[in-house]
């Protein structure tokens, strides 16, 4: 799960990227594949040691599924046998003590903590979740039926982000210390000072609480199934308008800052003015040679994007009341819905870990001088 | 995971290491080795460079106002009496116990309703007084005016500047509390973390090896671990106060600046002085204490105010998804999730998104200003 509680998270990332990109010079170089290789090894573990730390942690809360089903059983028994048989200091507990085992064992409540992950461990490798004590539907049906939704934001705050952050980096740069520049740091340090639950909340409370130009929350109206196609596409904009506008206050301000720094260090690079010198024109200078190198940067980032469906933030969902995979892992947590909480978590540690090596490769893909690996072997 | 670094590229956030020949003579020169470093001319220069920077350092000074105001918040915020003067003695009720009503002739043992006293002395008219701070609610009194159902709405009649909250607290009573609270939390925060990391940090960027890789990995591992999920866990096991919301986030927090010093340690350990005081005999604490971390010390300066908004923020967080500190605490998270269920009542998330806004600013204002200061890298730029 990526959320803004981890800010900051992100250029962590990247800076340790940064540090193993930078690890390239000593020798003996091994080759790029047995070091991406060795990467992929390595989630193994890091995946292990994340599922069992949660996984253990889950077991010591009290007020577990079980606990919650007998309190919501002697809620309903309480009606019918309050009258007859009065309060008898067991409550209403409508189940005996060997429907409880059978519970337990149902749930796998009834092991040590070691064995019991284990075991689940092992459905996990044959991709079974297990059943959400919630819904009582398989975990993995749950998760995919946010999917949509999810992905939705997730694309649509990509192509935002990237849509809007490069050429604003690229014109920034070029107009440094121009009123526009001036301006637009303004604001793009706005974003980066400011949460973008605050922005979320700010846009909620101006924008659809007081002016009433955009709904409360929620992906689509209620009537959204009587609608027509393009009324259907309005209402789907129409709802997402504030929520996006709060996501891109988050990425924006990094990625701007980014390609901005970046184009100006290549500007001033010899090779731009050589070209310059050359003869060459100021824009072509620009598109032609800086342009490519200061992308670079910017691709550090471009692996994660397999973890677009999970990207939504359960605080900005649940500001909105967005439906999405955040929200559902939050609820699942408030509700110790423990399947669905564990499904969540393989599903957003894997793409994450998987999605950082991909960035790495994007990495080797776009600079041919980086090297991976010699360092390792340095150790 | 390797770590030799191309010469002349620095990490893109977080501070050059200071330029080695000042960092040296920083140092080394012994005429200074009192407990002077103040008079480093470096740090001179340094301070020198962040005074210059108007906007960090005019926020900077506003901060340090605010909350040595808020740390006295007893004496501006306060539902007790400033002063009360009564029968000819003055009393002054704000720090110690409680005063009971009885005390000035009132027929209660519980503790003196001082709003109510002063309307009363003004009514009797017999050269008592009382002066009231300010603000004179406390943030967990709940003032309910009869005939209406909180929250009211901002009123200069009553003294509620900033409006009730929807149980009738005082907004502003809680929004400065809050902030005092918010502070706390983020200088214990930072002072936990930064011990443990820069302790840890030195010593796996020092030794390296086996004892490197392990808790790479473990840092591997705790960034992975969706966080917010643990402390909502860990909440539902223990009731939530203080102290344990603050071990967990330290358990979580301690990574990134641990990985920073890491980092810096192992590039200052190739420098030539370190060979050098290597070299004269210098023992390993002693080459860690007294040349490696002096020379890393912007690197942990740089951090400072983006942990403390980093801090703020979490915590504010937390506190709006209900799983920070216990209520009643006065927390900025818990109006901001009364003002979002009470949208018709605006002043309430009004108040706090824009308190929350300009610290924020602030804080990263002078967060800006001091890395400005301390890394001097001016980028170049085609004119």
């Amino acid at each position: 799960m990526v959320d803004e509680l981890c800010q900051g998270a992100l250029s962590f990332h990247s800076q340790m990227r940064h540090d193993m990109i930078h690890a390239a010079c000593s020798p003996p170089p091994i080759t790029m594949t047995s070091y991406f290789v060795r990467r992929f090894l390595l989630i193994a573990p890091t995946f292990i040691g994340v599922t069992i730390l949660v996984f253990v942690l889950t077991r010591l809360v009290p007020g577990g599924p079980i606990e919650r089903m007998l309190q919501e059983a002697a809620m309903a028994g309480g009606d019918f046998t309050s009258a007859t048989s009065g309060f008898d200091g067991h409550g209403g507990s409508t189940l005996s003590d060997e429907q409880i085992e059978e519970l337990k064992v149902y749930y796998g409540f009834d092991k040590p903590v070691l064995v019991a992950y284990v075991e689940w461990l092992g459905k996990v490798l044959v991709l079974d979740l297990g059943t959400s004590t919630r819904y009582n539907d398989p975990v993995w049906d749950t998760i995919r039926d946010r999917f949509p939704i999810s992905i939705f934001y997730g694309v649509a705050t990509l192509i935002l982000t990237y849509g809007v952050c490069i050429p604003l980096g690229i014109v920034k740069a070029i107009r440094h210390r121009t009123a526009f520049d001036n301006v637009s740091s303004a604001l793009v340090f706005f974003g980066y000072a400011i949460p973008s639950y605050i922005v979320g909340i700010a846009l909620l409370t101006a924008f659809a609480a007081n002016l009433d130009w955009f709904p409360l929350g929620g992906f689509v109206s209620d009537n959204f199934d009587s609608l027509s196609a393009p009324g259907k596409a309005i209402d789907v904009l129409w709802h997402a308008t504030l929520p996006l506008l709060a996501y891109m206050a988050g990425a924006f301000a990094v990625t701007t800052m980014l390609m901005k720094n970046s184009l100006m260090d290549n500007l001033a690079a010899d090779y731009v003015r050589t070209a310059i010198a050359k003869g060459m024109d100021f824009r072509r200078a620009v598109f032609g040679h800086a342009l490519r190198n200061s992308l670079i940067p910017i691709a550090t980032s471009f692996g994660n994007i397999i973890t677009l469906f999970l990207t939504g933030s359960f605080l900005i969902e649940k500001i909105f009341n967005i439906d999405g995979f955040g929200l559902l892992a939050f609820e699942s947590l408030v509700e110790r819905d423990y399947p669905v909480v564990m499904g969540a978590l393989v599903l957003s540690s894997l793409l994450f870990l998987i999605g950082n090596i991909l960035s790495d490769i994007c990495v080797a893909l776009v600079d041919p001088r980086v090297k991976f690996g010699s360092g390792e072997s340095a150790q | 995971m390797s770590r030799a670094e191309r010469a002349g590229r620095n990490p893109p956030k977080g501070g050059t290491p200071t330029l080695p020949d000042a960092s040296a003579a920083g140092v080394a020169s012994p005429a200074e080795s009192s407990w002077m470093p103040m008079l480093n001319p470096l740090t001179i220069k340094q301070l020198q460079r962040f005074r210059s920077i108007k906007r960090g350092y005019y926020s900077a000074i506003i901060l340090a106002a605010a909350l040595v105001l808020s740390l006295g918040a007893e004496l501006v915020v306060n539902s007790r009496a400033l002063v009360v003067h009564y029968q000819g003695d003055l009393i002054f009720p704000t720090y110690g116990d409680v005063i009971p009503g009885r005390m000035f002739g009132l027929d209660y043992d519980y503790e003196t309703n001082y709003r109510e006293l002063k309307r009363l002395f003004r009514e009797r008219d017999e050269g008592d007084w009382v002066l009231m701070p300010p603000v004179p609610y406390d943030a967990l009194e709940n003032d309910l005016t009869p005939g209406t159902y909180p929250p009211d709405p901002p009123s200069f009649a009553n003294s509620h500047y900033l409006g009730t909250d929807s149980t009738g607290r005082d907004v502003l009573a809680r929004l400065v509390y809050g902030f005092r609270l918010a502070f706390g939390f983020a200088a214990i925060l930072l002072a936990c973390n930064y011990v443990i990391g820069i302790t840890l940090g030195c010593a796996m960027g020092f030794w390296g090896g086996a004892f490197d890789l392990l808790f790479q990995r473990l840092i591997e591992i705790l960034n992975n671990v969706p966080f917010l999920y643990v402390i909502m866990i860990v909440a539902s096991i223990v009731v939530q106060n203080f102290w344990t919301l603050l071990a967990v986030m330290v358990m979580f927090g301690w990574t990134q600046m641990t990985w920073y010093m890491r980092t810096s340690t192992y590039k200052e350990k190739s420098r030539e002085y370190v060979l050098a005081a290597r070299a004269m005999g210098a023992s390993s604490p002693r080459m860690v204490a007294s040349h490696i971390l002096p020379n890393t010390i912007s690197v942990i300066v740089t951090f400072i105010p983006f942990s403390i908004a980093g801090a703020i923020t979490t915590l504010t967080a937390l506190d709006y998804l209900g799983f920070g500190l216990p209520p009643p605490t006065p927390s900025w998270g818990e109006l901001l999730q009364q003002g979002t269920n009470h949208l018709e009542s605006p002043w309430i998330v009004t108040s706090v998104v824009v308190a929350m806004v300009l610290v924020l600013l602030m804080v990263t204002y002078v967060g800006e200003a001091i890395r400005e200061a301390f890394d001097p890298k001016k980028f170049t730029y085609y004119e």
